[in-house]
């Protein structure tokens, strides 16, 4: 299935079943978090007048009915994760598998060197992985996270990376490292920017390349100069810009022992199921599938099947 | 007093920072020339499998496969120039290209596995060549400009630094090629 009409299709013969019944206990899930709001707030308010002050009793309520939300609805969204998430997976692409709970482990995710923060929380679901073509893939949603405690003791949680995290053989052999970062510095201050980058030697050398419009988007450090040449041929370049504008977001790359690593930021949850609005509408059965194939369009985006450079 | 040293101490720094910066950039030049060298001479490598594969279906170019087979012991006999390797490389490669579309004719040869295995190492070989060239031309750019932007061209105009030339197709590459001249013998 690759196209929005198949897809539609798709919905109105087998999806739409199966989300009438999901549909239900949606709101099963949704009248109790209904009459717990009924019993909560009031007695937020209540506690509000005693202790006549408004900020702490509704942290209080608030944080209780997050949680009543997360309990009441967990079937109901590991139900539709199954039904529906691990449907639209296989029918994208029969050789697929999903694992709701599963995540790209954290091992491969500091393997990349993306991101060189010290990870103190490691989440993430939605697991997909299986052969795109001659491609061997993997994905899944990751929220990394370092902790630090303030002068108070208190524990502040902040974000390395949120997003799709995604993994592919690469098709050609090379030994070295090559990292392709947004380009920050750049786009601001211009050939100043350029300096500034060539003095950080964190990643290796800087590698100027001749693609006015990647450098425009991106920086580039590696191991190897040649190499790094090697693995980002004219066209592929070109590929990585075209797929940079394609997503409207701050894409990191990197290609370290014969794979390639993709880090695409986003704000939004990927793949979980509303609550609070009806699920018998096509909008977010579409935006899963659009998430869906924008990752597993990266192989084909990128070329990653056409293994002519002696590696199968 | 004091202020004249701070003056020329910082002064000293200044001219030394740019000096090894130039150096830097003659040296990644010649380093980047020399890694060329070494991936032309893996292509060279190939060279003698390519013809003893190629050889028993090959009926019509035998002369060809004589030809390479002779510019290749050249390429790796030494003593060449800059300018001689890259007019034999050249040559190699269009030869090598030739070999490549007249396969086409040859069904059973492009079945073969060994050809098949020798065509994908000479498709990375010719990647990276071309990696290679794009690496050389990045340096010698960086190279350039410095020689000849303010204030490094002043360091570079006393040692005598000249600009050099980055790797640019020749006139008879930008041609499409015949491969019907090229058997025609």
């Amino acid at each position: 299935m690759k196209t929005l009409s198949e897809l539609r299709n798709y919905y109105n013969t087998t999806l739409l079943p199966e989300l009438r019944v999901l549909e239900a206990q949606r709101k099963k899930a949704l009248n109790k978090i209904l009459i717990a709001a009924l019993v909560i707030i009031p007695l937020a308010i209540i506690l509000a007048f005693i202790m006549n002050d408004v900020v702490f009793p509704g942290i209080v309520a608030f944080g209780f009915l997050v949680g009543i939300t997360a309990f009441v609805s967990k079937k109901y969204v590991s139900n539709f994760k199954t039904e529906i998430i691990g449907k639209i997976v296989t029918s994208v692409e029969k050789n697929l598998i999903y694992s709701k709970r599963n995540r790209v482990a954290k091992t491969l995710f500091m393997a990349s060197q993306i991101f060189k923060h010290r990870i103190d929380v490691y989440k993430g679901d939605d697991h997909v992985r299986g052969k795109l073509g001659k491609t061997n893939s993997e994905f899944s949603e990751i929220h990394a996270q370092y902790v630090t405690r303030d002068s108070k003791g208190r524990r502040n949680h902040h974000t390395i990376f949120k997003g799709l995290f995604f993994i592919a053989d690469f098709s050609k052999h090379f030994k070295g490292k090559t990292f392709i970062l947004p380009d920050k510095a750049e786009r601001f201050l211009g050939g100043l920017g350029a300096m500034f980058q060539s003095w950080n030697k964190t990643r290796g050398q800087l590698i100027k390349l001749e693609d006015p419009e990647f450098e425009k988007y991106f920086v580039v450090y590696g191991s190897d100069q040649i190499e790094a040449r090697y693995i980002l041929s004219t066209s592929l370049m070109k590929r990585i810009v075209d797929f940079k504008k394609k997503t409207g977001k701050s894409i990191y790359f990197s290609f370290i022992a014969t794979k390639i690593f993709v880090a695409i930021p986003y704000r939004r949850n990927l793949f979980e199921p509303r609550i609070f609005r009806t699920i018998l509408d096509f909008t977010p059965i579409q935006q899963y599938f659009e998430d869906l194939q924008l990752a597993v369009g990266i192989v084909d985006d990128l070329n990653l099947n056409t293994r002519i450079w002696g590696k199968q | 007093m004091s202020i004249l040293l701070i003056i020329l101490v910082v002064g000293g720094l200044f001219v030394f920072t740019l000096y090894n910066s130039l150096i830097g950039k003659k040296n990644q030049v010649e380093n980047v020339f020399a890694s060329i060298d070494a991936i032309l001479k893996k292509r060279y490598d190939l060279v003698p499998n390519l013809v003893s594969t190629v050889k028993t279906y090959m009926e019509h170019e035998k002369s060809t496969l004589t030809e390479i087979t002779e510019l290749r012991a050249k390429a790796v006999s030494g003593n060449l120039s800059s300018d001689e390797k890259v007019d034999l490389d050249n040559k190699i490669s269009k030869m090598i290209g030739g070999i490549m579309v007249a396969v086409e004719n040859y069904p059973d040869l492009k079945a073969n596995q060994n050809f098949l295995q020798l065509q994908a190492s000479l498709n990375e070989i010719e990647e990276q060549i071309s990696a290679a060239r794009r690496a050389y031309n990045a340096a010698v750019t960086d190279y350039n400009n410095a020689t000849e932007m303010v204030p490094t061209n002043i360091i570079a105009s006393m040692l005598n630094f000249k600009r050099k030339q980055v790797f640019e197709i020749g006139e008879a590459e930008r041609k499409n090629i015949n491969v019907g001249n090229l058997f025609k013998k």
